[in-house]
């Protein structure tokens, strides 16, 4: 389980932030005070740092210099400083990613994801499985009963997620927002379309109702 | 100043010579001298001062002008009196000194203004980063919760984000110190992180975007197009064909109010881009047109739905000056807004 260290003053910010990491399944350690938090990180060793750029009393960045002397731990700068200069001094100081405050997040969650991927290379499979169907993101194919069809990119995704949520009901609106996520701008209309034509190819690889409409709330698998 | 009005300003002195020579020559002739002698005189002594007269004429003008030639060359017109050589006769001394003063007066006055602006700037900025937090926390909080109430304070966590961007880019705006940085970008990357910022906006009106060939490299500051553009897609967002925000779109399926945004660019020359934001909403009325991008203008348009600012199009446009981007709207009543920005692919 990845861990991740979280540097920001606002405690609220921190607390809610310790929880969602939690939920997604990192360990996550929140700094409470801010002297020596060299030595704090050196003692954690966490796999990533969130770091607020706007602490009490000192500078995140000249933090971040300091910390990169002898340290590669990568560093994700979260700040409500929101121009250019920033995000360069940011990046010049060694960080590995900057997003800004008020952050969407999926795509911070998307963002760690990112970064750690980089640090700790893991071998994924490069396919997800369920229910006798296998889809393969990168390849753009799913199969199954030992047939094959190929997706378009907005099918995959819409797979992918209802896969990655097996068993629970996806709503549309949940479903847009992932594509939205996955840089996919469709409307309500398109993502019915997209469904039906999933669907069609679903059943000529044998799987019929794969995807379960439930009326009025969304879809299942 | 022209020799007209040189004399004009010595009329009264002129004459006054004039008729003290003409008296010197009635005693003169009274007297006994004889006429051929006055006249001698009276042609010699005109010659005199009017060789006089014309060297004050050139000499004034050219003064005059050099002094023309200083305020030009001045940036800061206000520091004249700082720059003038200095003055030969005591009048002028005086003058120029009670000048001086009331320009020093007028200066303190202007950095005292200048300050206070930068100030509120500074306040606004710092406020701007303050509020940031809490509402990061509200997003935070948001996640955890059911969805339907996720969904709709969401929403409304869109809406306080927008109008604080846009109270921080006005401070930006509105200020001549420039912080923005001009470098090459992946035109995608901006439109995608535009888009992704004002997501929640976007998909709120059920809004589908198309885009189209934008891998090519511009220079520009990201954070400003990024702002620009979200006032574009906002607009865009705002002005669909259906007015009910929660309209169900399936009935029309396909059709062509459909809301659609497509973000294409195209490459006239070599060394320029044209980004075009198209969308098919109710567009502007033709005789609106020229006044969109008026401060505070909100057009029946913006009367009719309400909550409309009329800052975000002023906005666009005094960044696009500052950044040196071209930007021009068009609109077909009913059918629809096209917005184009011309960016430079080459420094």
């Amino acid at each position: 389980m990845p861990k991740i260290m979280i540097i920001e003053d606002d405690p609220a910010v921190r607390e809610e932030l310790t929880l969602l990491l939690a939920n997604e399944g990192y360990q996550s350690i929140a700094v409470t005070s801010f002297h020596n938090i060299i030595q704090q990180i050196k003692e954690a060793s966490p796999d990533l740092i969130l770091l607020d750029l706007g602490l009490p009393g000192q500078d995140g960045l000249a933090l971040c210099a300091k910390l990169r002397q002898d340290s590669e731990i990568p560093i994700i700068f979260v700040t409500s400083r929101n121009s250019t200069a920033d995000e360069m001094a940011a990046l010049c100081m060694g960080g590995d990613d900057y997003i800004s405050k008020p952050y969407n997040i999926p795509l911070l969650l998307t963002r760690i994801k990112v970064v750690l991927r980089r640090s700790i290379p893991k071998a994924e499979p490069d396919y997800t499985e369920i229910n006798g169907l296998r889809l393969n993101p990168t390849k753009g194919t799913a199969s199954a009963n030992n047939l094959t069809t190929e997706l378009t990119r907005n099918e995959i995704q819409i797979l992918a997620y209802l896969m990655a949520n097996a068993g629970k009901i996806v709503s549309r609106a949940d479903l847009i927002e992932a594509l939205w996520n996955s840089k996919i701008y469709i409307d309500d209309n398109t993502l019915s379309v997209n469904i039906t034509r999933l669907r069609d190819k679903l059943k000529e690889l044998g799987l019929t109702d794969y995807i379960k409409t439930r009326r009025g709330i969304g879809y299942q698998i | 100043m022209t020799f007209h009005e040189f004399i004009s300003d010595r009329m009264g002195k002129i004459i006054l010579e004039i008729i003290i020579l003409a008296a010197s020559s009635g005693v003169l002739f009274a007297t006994g001298t004889q006429p051929g002698i006055i006249t001698l005189l009276f042609v010699l002594i005109c010659l005199i001062r009017i060789t006089v007269l014309l060297i004050d004429f050139f000499k004034s003008r050219s003064h005059l002008m050099e002094l023309e030639n200083i305020l030009s060359g001045l940036n800061q017109k206000y520091l004249f009196a700082e720059c003038i050589p200095p003055q030969k006769t005591v009048y002028e001394r005086k003058l120029f000194a009670i000048m001086r003063r009331s320009y020093k007066s007028m200066m303190e006055a202007v950095s005292d203004t200048e300050a206070a602006r930068r100030e509120y700037r500074e306040y606004v900025e710092s406020w701007v980063h303050e509020i940031k937090s809490p509402i990061t926390a509200a997003k935070l909080i948001c996640h955890g919760i059911d969805p339907e109430p996720r969904r709709r304070l969401t929403q409304e966590l869109a809406l306080i984000e927008a109008h604080v961007e846009r109270a921080l880019f006005y401070a930006r705006a509105e200020n001549p110190e420039k912080d923005f940085i001009i470098q090459e970008y992946n035109l995608e990357e901006i439109v995608s992180e535009a888009v992704q910022t004002y997501s929640t906006l976007l998909m709120q009106n059920n809004i589908r975007i198309e885009t189209e060939n934008l891998h090519h490299q511009i220079y520009t500051d990201s954070k400003w197009t990024c702002f620009i553009l979200g006032q574009l897609l906002q607009n865009a967002a705002r002005y669909t064909k259906s007015s009910k925000p929660d309209y169900k779109p399936r009935a029309f399926l396909y059709t062509q109010d459909s809301p659609v945004v497509t973000i294409s660019a195209e490459l006239p020359t070599k060394r320029q881009l044209i980004l075009t934001v198209a969308d098919n909403g109710i567009g502007i009325p033709a005789h609106e047109l020229p006044r969109i991008f008026d401060r505070g203008f909100t057009g029946s348009n913006g009367r009719a739905r309400g909550g409309s600012t009329g800052m975000g199009l002023y906005l666009c446009r005094k960044l696009s000056d500052s950044l040196g981007i071209g930007l021009q709207i068009t609109s077909i009543e009913h059918e629809g807004t096209c917005a184009k920005l011309t960016f430079l692919t080459k420094m």
